[in-house]
């Protein structure tokens, strides 16, 4: 929105919420980079530390192997930059500049990625994931 | 200070119990996001968090603009429609903007009168009007922020089922932001219409919203 930061000098007034939310799309976005740029240089590890524990349970549930090992084996990008990044309430869009978009939680100690490597399919259809939350 | 609660005493009771009622807004809906927010595996969040989210304030706005909408329209209307019997009503041949005599501005303005109703020109058009004209910004304003603050709410949704967000003006066409306006909209029409029709029949004793007891059906905007 080209209008928001005067929309956002309006709504300040009635102490309304949707601004303010620059910091938490950085810290978004920052979380989305170290999870993508941990894959590209082969850390399974820091990658699973950066994932929402459902996902990493499901990830190893549905793999038969510890997440470390089963999160390299999916083809998800590697490296790279986050080209944009959007929060709405504790849910955040991050899309790659190589293409590809991760969804994002935001939990107590911080944003956690819970679907990844996620391409359109059909107009207002769901996302499909390769690492699914 | 006595004499001036007792002065001021509607518009300081509704305000403590308008206080009260967004509190419990603010309470039942923390407890509400975060029953949501556990079933679809989501992290809750603390009422501070809660009561500066889109979710809450989508939830006051689509609230705060459809009773704004409400008084412009009945204030507005009021001038043109009537209802015989109502004292919500005008009396039957006082249709329209009135005389300036009946209206007491310009040269009929009494001493004491507020300063622009006195004067000629676009001072006294605006003093004519300001009252629909301050509803009118009010709930503009609240339904912009209503629009604001529900594209992330509706957005938040979007992202929880892994579907594409949408932009402001994307919502304004989207179901949820017409529902919203909507059923709000038709609560205020109907509870005006209720009481325009209900206020011929029935009374209540010492209100000036109800005309006095023992006034006629066809008694048309006198006031208890």
């Amino acid at each position: 929105m080209r209008a928001k930061p005067v929309l956002c000098a309006c709504l300040l007034a009635l102490g309304l919420p949707g601004c303010g939310t620059a910091s938490r799309e950085h810290d978004a976005a920052a979380v989305a980079k170290r999870f993508h740029a941990a894959l590209g240089s082969g850390d399974g590890q820091a990658a699973c530390a950066e994932l929402n524990p459902e996902t990493a349970a499901k990830l190893e549930d549905q793999e038969k192997k510890p997440c470390e090992e089963a999160i390299l084996s999916l083809e998800l990008p590697k490296g790279g930059t986050v080209a944009d990044t959007r929060v709405y309430l504790t849910s955040a869009f991050s899309t790659l500049a190589g293409g590809g978009v991760d969804f994002l939680d935001e939990a107590p100690d911080g944003w956690e990625v819970s679907s990844a490597g996620c391409r359109p399919t059909t107009p207002e259809q769901p996302y499909e994931c390769e690492l699914e939350g | 200070m006595r004499r001036f609660f007792k002065h001021n005493s509607l518009s300081i009771v509704f305000l403590v119990l308008f206080l009260a009622a967004l509190c419990g807004q603010a309470i039942a809906g923390h407890a509400d996001f975060n029953d949501r927010a556990d079933s679809h595996g989501d992290p809750t969040i603390s009422l501070a968090r809660y009561v500066v989210s889109s979710d809450f304030g989508a939830s006051v706005m689509e609230n705060w603009q459809s009773e704004y909408l409400q008084f412009t329209m009945f204030i507005l209307l009021t001038v043109w429609l009537l209802q015989r019997g109502s004292p919500e009503s005008k009396e039957l041949h006082q249709t329209g903007l009135e005389s300036d005599e009946d209206q007491k501005v310009g040269p009929h303005a009494p001493p004491n009168s507020p300063r622009w109703a006195k004067v000629e020109g676009i001072r006294r058009t605006i003093y004519e009007n300001s009252l629909v004209l301050v509803m009118t910004t009010f709930w503009l304003g609240t339904w912009l922020a209503q629009s604001l603050t529900g594209v992330v709410q509706y957005n938040a949704d979007q992202l929880d089922h892994q579907e594409d967000p949408v932009s402001w003006s994307q919502y304004l066409r989207t179901a949820d932001f017409w529902e919203n306006t909507l059923e709000n909209w038709q609560s205020e029409f109907l509870a005006v219409g209720s009481m325009a029709i209900l206020a011929v029949y029935l009374r209540q004793r010492g209100s000036p919203e109800s005309k006095p007891v023992g006034a006629p059906h066809s008694a048309t905007g006198v006031e208890g």
